[in-house]
């Protein structure tokens, strides 16, 4: 696995996004964002209503999600390349999602939306029509997914990579700065995480940091052990599955699991040891 | 609070700001606009940065300009970057229960 293979850039995209076995995919955190504009022939997935169970707090099942991508007109051999605002956050997110129902051919357009916005590049209100497929996915690949017993005996085990904003691993913050801080659970973290802000991952533009500098941030920064198994979580568990994307795709990390139960789960179990303050 | 910020990560859309008839409460708002020549700048993204210049969080601009954040209460950098090559900082303090409105000329 090599940049290359996980990654496009927009001049690609552009060239490329609508050579036939090419399918461009927008998943936003803002779902309205595809309705304004959005990079030709792309389809919109939401996050939400399309990848969320609505009554259990769970993944939309196999089924599902079969019946998801045959919708969109997403074939078994195309080529997948998502997109999104804030850094790809939920683009990875979807990526990690993909990967997790075993789509082979998946890529990231690097800095996503923004980069794209920000260089003015072309945004249309057409929406393509693409002929539905019968979608063959498989069973989850349980080897980067992460659950809770799981997480509770890696403590001190295993790199657990706590990737929310400094405050919220502290304790002092619930949610990302540009939600509301209602939630009800305990605030803090797994004790042992180490503290890499999903988003030192990117530059300001979106695109990913370079792989030395991206070995040096949960390396020699962090203290992350890369000879080590790793499970990385954030909230929600979509954070984290951006963070997924770099261990895992970008450094080529075996074994990285992303936690999606993460501190809303971790947050509200009983009985479980919490960690609170800033990293030391 | 709207249902979308409040069961999910959903961001409100396009970071729209708290209306007038939105308590803040317990939270700490930071909210604004971003202008050029006096118009509304639709297309861009506000990034909050932490007291250590540290990235926080970031929403895309509304079709107003406009931009919202729930933040700790503190010193905060407000970081626009809009097409162009377009940057602009902005230094704000944040504290509960009160909604700190911002007009960002770029």
């Amino acid at each position: 696995m090599s940049r290359s293979d996980v990654l496009v850039g927009a001049d690609w995209v552009e060239a490329h996004g609508s050579d036939p076995g090419v399918v461009l995919v927008e998943v936003d955190e803002d779902t309205s964002a595809y309705d304004k504009g959005h990079i030709r022939n792309a389809v919109k997935i939401d996050w939400k209503t399309d990848l969320q169970d609505p009554v259990r707090r769970d993944f939309v099942d196999r089924v599902g999600f079969e019946a998801l991508l045959s919708a969109r007109g997403i074939g078994n051999d195309d080529t997948v390349v998502l997109y999104g605002g804030n850094n790809n956050w939920f683009a990875a997110y979807a990526y990690w999602y993909f990967k997790l129902y075993g789509h082979q051919n998946v890529k990231l357009l690097d800095g996503g939306r923004k980069k794209w916005e920000l260089e003015s590049r072309e945004l249309v209100t057409d929406v393509p029509k693409r002929a539905a497929t019968s979608y063959s996915a498989s069973e989850q690949d349980a080897s980067i997914r992460a659950f809770r017993d799981e997480v509770v005996s890696a403590i001190g085990q295993r790199n657990l990579v706590d990737v929310r904003s400094p405050d919220e691993f502290a304790g002092r913050l619930l949610a990302p700065a540009h939600l509301p801080q209602e939630q009800a659970q305990r605030g803090g973290h797994i004790p042992t995480a180490k503290n890499v802000p999903w988003s030192k991952a990117a530059e300001e533009d979106g695109s990913f940091k370079t792989d030395d500098a991206l070995r040096a941030l949960y390396g020699d920064e962090a203290g992350v052990d890369f000879g080590k198994d790793t499970i990385a979580y954030c909230r929600i568990g979509e954070r984290s599955a951006h963070t997924w994307f770099v261990l895992h795709e970008l450094l080529g990390q075996p074994n990285v699991k992303n936690y999606d139960g993460s501190w809303t789960e971790y947050g509200s179990l009983v009985g479980v040891p919490i960690a609170v303050g800033d990293a030391s | 609070m709207t249902a979308a910020a409040a069961d999910g990560c959903g961001a409100p859309a396009g970071g729209a700001p708290v209306t007038a008839a939105t308590d803040p409460g317990t939270q700490a708002v930071v909210q604004g606009r971003v202008t050029q020549n006096g118009s509304p700048v639709p297309v861009g993204y506000a990034r909050l940065l932490d007291s250590g210049g540290e990235f926080v969080a970031e929403v895309p601009l509304g079709a107003d300009g406009g931009f919202r954040f729930f933040a700790a209460p503190g010193s905060w950098t407000l970081r626009v970057l809009a097409p162009g090559g377009i940057r602009a900082e902005h230094q704000v303090s944040a504290d509960t229960g009160k909604v700190t409105e911002l007009v960002v000329a770029v």
